[in-house]
């Protein structure tokens, strides 16, 4: 059983190294003009390869949609089942499922679907994001409180900011919107851009820690 | 793209492994980094103990991202803290509950359940039941883990991903319960909408330290110091080449 364990996990830890290196060769074969290396041919494998593993993700993608199918399912019908009084919105989910199923099964231009993501489904979306703008104030009621000395400054800019945006803005002060635009374009600016740099790090490491072998988060 | 700038990127990457290498190499050994406080992993730390003192569960989302994109390295963040949690609720019995947009994402998370429990056979019913896949689309989710987090009452949400626009409505869900929320992501524009409604924030990098900070995992702990070395020296060069602009 221990031997069985540690085997399995050589071969996943392999096969991860390897699809790693795969596609990080792949993405310098495909920027690269001419062969690699001067060797003939094997611009064109690394890029075949490469392509070919980037199509299995989307296989792997859509055996996971199923699987995330059942999930929705198992986990509502146990809702249903321990009859608690939230259940009813896990009948209404399961019967839209359903329905979005049987529809769905015509293909994306049948009338069926057309009116479930027309009528249905973008209303709902454009819907709830439209209560964005209320959720925004209430965020900022909450945020808005000077407790410390970043949340002095957080306030002073905030203020600043939502001043100079408005057209009303150069009649309080003809300097404001000159003030806000600098706040936006310059230590705004450069702090974006200091979170990007370390955000960028930070994925090129995670990414090393894997191909490398050092992370296994798919293994025991 | 020149074979110049491609050049540049190899060595670039070549001189990242070897750092990483190396610094893993030294926290195995011992010679462990002293890591700055980070407010959100101490609270984090001490949740389990206080959702089993509170006789509620914990909420755990990670987001729109997969792991099968370019948003795998946020998700994978939110993973190691999903891992740290796990481990916690095999050794106490309070799993957390996991909700996800990507489909992808929830086999990893029913994995990282499951192995925490080892040849339990509770291991393999948490995951089914702990870990639920809302919907891929943004308003869904949010409608899916405004939800979660109203019904089930959890003692804290963590929200650690990739998010967009539509963690502000999660987030003022949470808050709007009154339990602890810890919310953290790498996406500049939903920044904002984290430290507006979150009581504790990881802040752009900060969600890719949590191997680091929860489980002092050697290869987490040599690739932060690897890229602090590797941000120092970007760094140097700007100023440099600044430097150079200006002058010439």
């Amino acid at each position: 059983m221990i031997v069985a364990r540690g085997l399995g996990r050589l071969v996943t830890t392999a096969i991860a190294v390897g699809a790693g290196i795969v596609i990080l060769a792949h993405v310098f074969a495909t920027q690269t003009e001419g062969e690699l290396f001067g060797i003939i041919g094997l611009k064109q494998t690394i890029t075949a390869a490469g392509t070919y593993l980037v199509r299995l993700t989307i296989i792997i993608g859509a055996f996971a949609l199923l699987l995330g199918f059942v999930n929705v399912v198992t986990v509502h019908w146990t809702q249903i089942r321990s009859k608690n009084p939230a259940s009813v919105y896990s009948i209404v989910l399961l019967v839209s499922l359903l329905l979005s199923l049987v529809f769905g099964l015509g293909g994306p231009a049948t009338g069926g679907t057309q009116f479930i993501f027309n009528f249905i489904l973008q209303p709902l979306e454009a819907t709830f994001f439209a209560l964005l703008a209320l959720f925004i104030a209430s965020a900022a009621f909450r945020a808005f409180r000077v407790r410390s000395f970043e949340s002095i400054l957080f306030v002073a800019f905030a203020g600043v900011v939502l001043l100079g945006q408005v057209p009303i803005s150069i009649y309080l002060w003809p300097e404001l919107p000159v003030i806000k635009d600098w706040i936006l374009n310059v230590p705004t600016l450069a702090g974006v851009r200091g979170i990007l740099l370390g955000v960028a790090l930070g994925t090129i490491a995670t990414g090393l820690r894997i191909i490398s072998g050092m992370d296994r988060p798919y293994t025991d | 793209m020149t074979l110049n700038i491609l050049g540049i990127a190899a060595l670039f990457l070549l001189v990242f492994i070897g750092l990483m290498l190396y610094f893993t190499r030294q926290a195995i050994f011992g010679n462990t980094p002293i890591l700055r406080q980070i407010q959100a992993y101490e609270t984090l730390k001490g949740l389990t103990s206080r959702a089993i003192e509170a006789g509620r569960g914990l909420h755990l989302s990670v987001g729109l991202g997969s792991i099968t994109n370019a948003t795998t390295a946020d998700t994978l963040a939110g993973l190691s803290v999903l891992s740290y949690l796990a481990k916690q609720a095999a050794a106490t019995g309070a799993p957390p509950t996991v909700s996800m947009a990507d489909p992808t994402t929830m086999l990893m998370a029913q994995h990282l359940i499951r192995s925490s429990y080892g040849d339990a056979a509770d291991g393999l019913e948490q995951a089914y039941q702990n870990v639920r896949w809302v919907a891929s689309q943004p308003a869904a989710y949010a409608a899916g883990v405004m939800n979660i987090i109203e019904i089930s009452q959890p003692e804290a949400n963590v929200l650690v991903g990739n998010f967009g626009d539509e963690y502000l409505l999660m987030g003022e869900a949470a808050a709007r319960q009154g339990s602890s929320h810890i919310g953290g992501t790498s996406i500049p524009n939903t920044l904002p909408f984290v430290y507006a409604s979150a009581g504790q924030t990881l802040l752009g990098e900060e969600i890719y330290a949590a191997g680091a900070y929860l489980q002092k995992r050697p290869a987490h702990l040599g690739s932060l110091v690897a890229q602090d070395t590797m941000r120092s020296v970007i760094a140097w060069g700007i100023g440099l080449g600044v430097l150079i602009a200006t002058l010439s």
